[in-house]
């Protein structure tokens, strides 16, 4: 029994016809052909497939897209402007805390996040709000960084300033 | 057929918008309730787990709230990270704060709710020990008739009847869970070993003590993935319950852990493992709850 659903996706609205069983981080890829979002365990326990709801990260791969109507959904494709990159992805950059890029779209999400609701995080902060994304390059060091270069870029922007 | 990269099996799937419509829906055969999903769609996906309808849960806005004024009272709909966020948690509740924290990751919090978590009924949960430490109970809801229900009340420590297995029967909603007040002069800690911060507990432990001057004048110690279900450990209790607190005793107490306990080797540890390192959990949390009760 397939259902036609309205998904807001950065900001865009998508008319989509799905089945129940459909989950978000397909529809996403494969309808939307946004292939940021990535696919990496499927079961919820690497956060590769990190989108942002409501502003708050959660797991595409265990998120039915019907249950998402009307909600917005936010890609790692809607953070930049044009082509203006984000602070956070400029810090990632910066800090080479990318380095096969695969975990980096949830990062930066999961980041987003964090700073969001807390513009100075510590470290220990950080750690926690990253807890559910697995990197197996970096070792961590250089994400951590970039999410406080980050997080110091926005601050400034804020500000008024540049850095 | 087990498969990660999407669900394999048909399911037919309701919104409802209230408690009512919720319990409706939940009269058909096989029909499972979805909230956050991240315990459901991982059985569904692979292990087999065949669920002919869903019921999602979190549209019905009446059960997704966390009530801080006079205890605590929480809605089936309410997400972790809601709850870990609330002023009466973070004020009151230290070791419940810290069991939800310890649960997965960032996502996973914000999709989860502790309705979720306690109908999942692992044993190896974080939240029921310090839950039931804290005197916590459930309210369960059914359909009585055509737009009607009743609701009734079980003590969380009365809740799970084995390995994923509660109380619950077909067509029952778990509402919401009440936590009494903590006590003037009281502490309260929660222990877990896990092999990373993401990964689900290999043993766990919950304190909760009302202190008099130097004695503890009340106890409730519980512990996860060491029995079927979360266990109380009455043999740890009795050693301490009035008399005065030395590290000497606490040690003592803590030690008797292993008369209530009975780990297997699983997946997570061992039998060897969790009997071995089960004393010192316990006196961690003990000493724990101990300082923080001198702390109000």
């Amino acid at each position: 029994m397939k259902i036609s659903l309205k998904l807001k996706v950065n900001g865009r609205i998508h008319r989509v016809t799905v089945k129940p069983n459909e989950i978000l981080l397909n529809v996403l890829r494969d309808r939307l052909h946004l292939t940021g979002t990535k696919y990496g365990c499927g079961i919820g326990e690497c956060g590769a497939c990190t989108v942002l709801l409501g502003g708050r990260a959660v797991l595409s791969c265990q998120t039915l897209a019907v249950s998402v109507a009307g909600r917005e959904i936010a890609t790692i494709e809607g953070l930049q402007e044009g082509s203006k990159l984000h602070p956070i992805q400029e810090a990632f950059i910066d800090e080479g805390a990318i380095q096969c890029g695969f975990c980096t779209p949830g990062m930066v999400l999961s980041a987003k996040e964090l700073i969001d609701s807390n513009p100075d995080p510590s470290p220990e902060q950080i750690k926690d709000a990253i807890r559910g994304n697995l990197c197996r390059c970096t070792g961590y060091t250089n994400i951590i960084r970039a999410v406080q270069k980050g997080a110091e870029i926005m601050r400034n922007e804020k500000k008024g300033g540049n850095s | 057929m087990s498969n990660s990269r999407l669900i394999s099996c048909d399911f037919e799937y309701f919104a409802p918008r209230t408690v009512n419509e919720a319990l409706e829906f939940l009269q058909r055969e096989g029909a499972r309730v979805l909230a956050g999903g991240t315990d459901l769609l991982n059985n569904i996906k692979i292990d087999g787990l065949k669920a002919p309808a869903l019921v999602y849960l979190p549209g019905v806005e009446e059960l997704n709230y966390v009530r801080g004024d006079q205890g605590l009272k929480i809605g089936a709909a309410a997400r972790l990270s809601d709850i870990e966020a609330h002023p009466a948690v973070v004020k009151n509740y230290s070791a419940f704060r810290e069991a939800i924290n310890a649960i997965g990751g960032r996502q996973i919090r914000n999709m989860a709710t502790l309705a979720g978590n306690l109908c999942n009924g692992s044993p190896g949960a974080d939240t029921p020990p310090i839950l039931m430490a804290l005197g916590a109970s459930v309210e369960i809801l059914f359909r009585s008739g055509p737009g009607r229900r009743e609701s009734k009340t079980a003590a969380l420590e009365d809740f799970f009847t084995g390995p994923k297995k509660t109380i619950l029967e077909p067509g029952q909603l778990l509402g919401s869970v009440s936590i009494p007040e903590p006590a003037a002069c009281s502490g309260q800690a929660f222990r877990r070993l896990a092999r990373v911060r993401l990964d689900i507990a290999k043993i766990n432990c919950a304190v909760y003590l009302v202190r008099a001057g130097e004695t503890i004048e009340r106890l409730s110690v519980f512990m996860g993935s060491v029995t079927p279900t979360p266990v109380r450990t009455p043999a740890v209790e009795k050693a301490l319950i009035g008399k005065k607190v030395s590290v000497k005793l606490l040690q003592a107490a803590a030690a008797r852990v292993g008369d209530d306990i009975a780990p297997i080797d699983d997946v997570r540890s061992t039998a060897r493992y969790r009997n071995k390192v089960a004393p010192v959990l316990v006196l961690e949390a003990l000493e724990e709850a101990w300082k923080r009760s001198g702390e109000n």
